[in-house]
Order: C-alpha cells, then sequence, then structure tokens
C-alpha cells in the first residue's frame, strides 16, 4: 500500500479536489457578474465524513482474464453545482454580488492553503517514521 | 483540472469587460460627434451585452461580448445656427451620450475586470501551493 492511500492521505486530496472545483465555480460566478438573467451557483457544504476512513475513492473493475483491461474510475468529490441563494437580484437578474463572491475566493484560497498545509505535515510525519 | 479551468474562465470574463471598456470609449469619444449636413443624424450610443456560453473543451460556461446593441432613445437638440449640420430653424440634433452614464459604466467595468484579475491570483496562489508540496 502506498502511503497515498492512507485515509488522511485520500481525505486530504479529496477536500483539495472540491476546493478546486469550487474555485473554478466562483471563477465562472464573477466572470458572469454583468450577464443578464446569470444566477450565481455554490458548491454543496464539503464534509470529512464522506471521505476519511475510505481506502480508495474508486471503483477498480475486476482482472480475471489475461485479456482484461485493469481500469478504476476514479471518484467524484461530490461536488454538485446549486442555485444558492444570494442578498440581492439586479433589475436585469444577475444575482452575483462582486463582495461575497470576493470573500468566498478568500476564504476558498485560504482554506486550501490549509490542507496543502497538513498534507505536507503528513508527508513530513512519514519522513520522521523513516527518519530521513 | 479545474484550476487551469478557472484560469480559463476568469480570462474570458478580462476579456469582455475590455471589450465592454473599449465601447465604452468610443462611446464618450464620439460624445459630440454631429452630423455633417442637416439631414445627417448624430453619433448614436452603442450598448455592449454579455451572453454565456458554454464551452465543451473546457467543460464550463465562459462569457462573451454577445450582440453590439443601439441605443434607440431620442438625440437632443441645441441651438446652433451657424452650424453645417443646423436646420432651417438653427437647431443642431446631438449624440445621445451622457457622459455621467458612461463614467459609471466605466467604473463598473472596471471593478468586474479588477475581481477577475483577483481570481487569477487567488487560483495562481493555490496551484503555486500545489506545487509547493513537492517541496516539502
Amino acid at each position: 500500500m502506498a502511503f497515498t492511500e492512507l485515509p488522511i492521505f485520500q481525505a486530504l486530496k479529496s477536500k483539495m479536489e472540491w476546493h478546486q472545483t469550487r474555485q473554478a465555480v466562483l471563477a465562472e460566478n464573477i466572470a458572469h457578474a454583468d450577464t443578464p438573467g446569470y444566477l450565481a451557483r455554490e458548491v454543496k457544504n464539503y464534509s470529512f465524513k464522506d471521505h476519511i476512513g475510505r481506502t480508495q475513492l474508486g471503483i477498480a473493475t475486476d482482472v480475471t482474464s489475461g485479456g482484461h483491461i485493469a481500469a478504476t474510475m476514479s471518484g467524484q468529490t461530490g461536488a454538485e453545482i446549486d442555485r444558492g441563494d444570494s442578498f440581492e437580484v439586479t433589475p436585469s437578474g444577475n444575482s452575483v454580488v462582486l463582495e461575497e463572491q470576493m470573500m468566498k475566493i478568500t476564504e476558498n484560497q485560504m482554506d486550501f492553503q490549509a490542507a496543502t498545509t497538513l498534507y505536507t505535515k503528513g508527508l513530513g510525519l512519514i519522513r520522521t517514521a523513516l527518519s530521513k | 483540472m479545474d484550476l487551469v479551468k478557472s484560469l480559463f474562465v476568469s480570462a474570458s470574463g478580462l476579456k469582455a469587460q475590455s471589450g465592454r471598456m473599449r465601447i465604452i470609449a468610443e462611446n464618450i469619444a464620439n460624445a459630440s460627434s454631429t452630423g455633417k449636413a442637416p439631414d445627417e443624424e448624430p453619433y448614436r450610443r452603442k450598448i455592449p451585452t454579455f451572453k454565456t456560453t458554454f464551452d465543451r473543451e473546457l467543460g464550463a460556461e465562459k462569457v462573451e461580448l454577445g450582440k453590439i446593441a443601439e441605443d434607440k432613445s431620442d438625440f437632443k437638440s441645441t441651438f446652433i445656427p451657424g452650424h453645417p449640420a443646423a436646420d432651417e430653424k438653427g437647431y443642431v440634433l446631438q449624440p445621445n451620450v451622457n457622459t455621467l452614464i458612461e463614467t459609471t459604466d466605466m467604473r463598473e467595468a472596471q471593478r468586474s475586470y479588477e475581481a477577475n484579475l483577483n481570481v487569477i491570483e487567488s487560483t495562481r496562489r493555490m496551484l503555486q501551493r500545489t506545487i509547493d508540496i513537492l517541496k516539502a
């Protein structure tokens, strides 16, 4: 078992993937800040409960014969896009509030930093165990 | 990769906003472009529109500058008897550009442009953090 399959790394990896998805959704919102009729979107909250303790996120196919090809279906992070509530909607039907979106972008970036730092610390622990 | 995707979406936002800025610049530059003859129309104000386009290759919704509409509002007329475009009563049709509205629009375009730039900066930092895991 590779050390990246450890539950903590799996959980952090899925959290980082979730933050990437969220960054893309928030970037779309900000790019459409002046498009009439555009409704701001948000990714569903992330919960560690869904991911922690899992050794594998995806589904792998069985190889029972030499002619089979091993394949894995990569596990999705469960980030779904849904129409969120916003503070205000302009007369043109646009519900993007730039200030709100910028706050979310900063929050997302900081949480992502926390996840990458934890990942680095985890690698450090393993390095200590290897006494290197 | 989602982070690269968000970079492309923000870049499309920058492009759309700079296109809008171009239209605003045209409007302000032509704020006093009257016709040369009495039957000639003065400059008509242009209105930029935005539209959402789904980029199949990227798998994300980009923003684009849509059709450039014309402002259908009436022209104002001012009394300048000696003007080549003046009618028999001495009135000249002026463009329907209001510099105050254009300046406000310009500020809004600028603000949206800055917001997109900030997203690019934030995404770039996230990418950098990911690469930094390698250094640890």
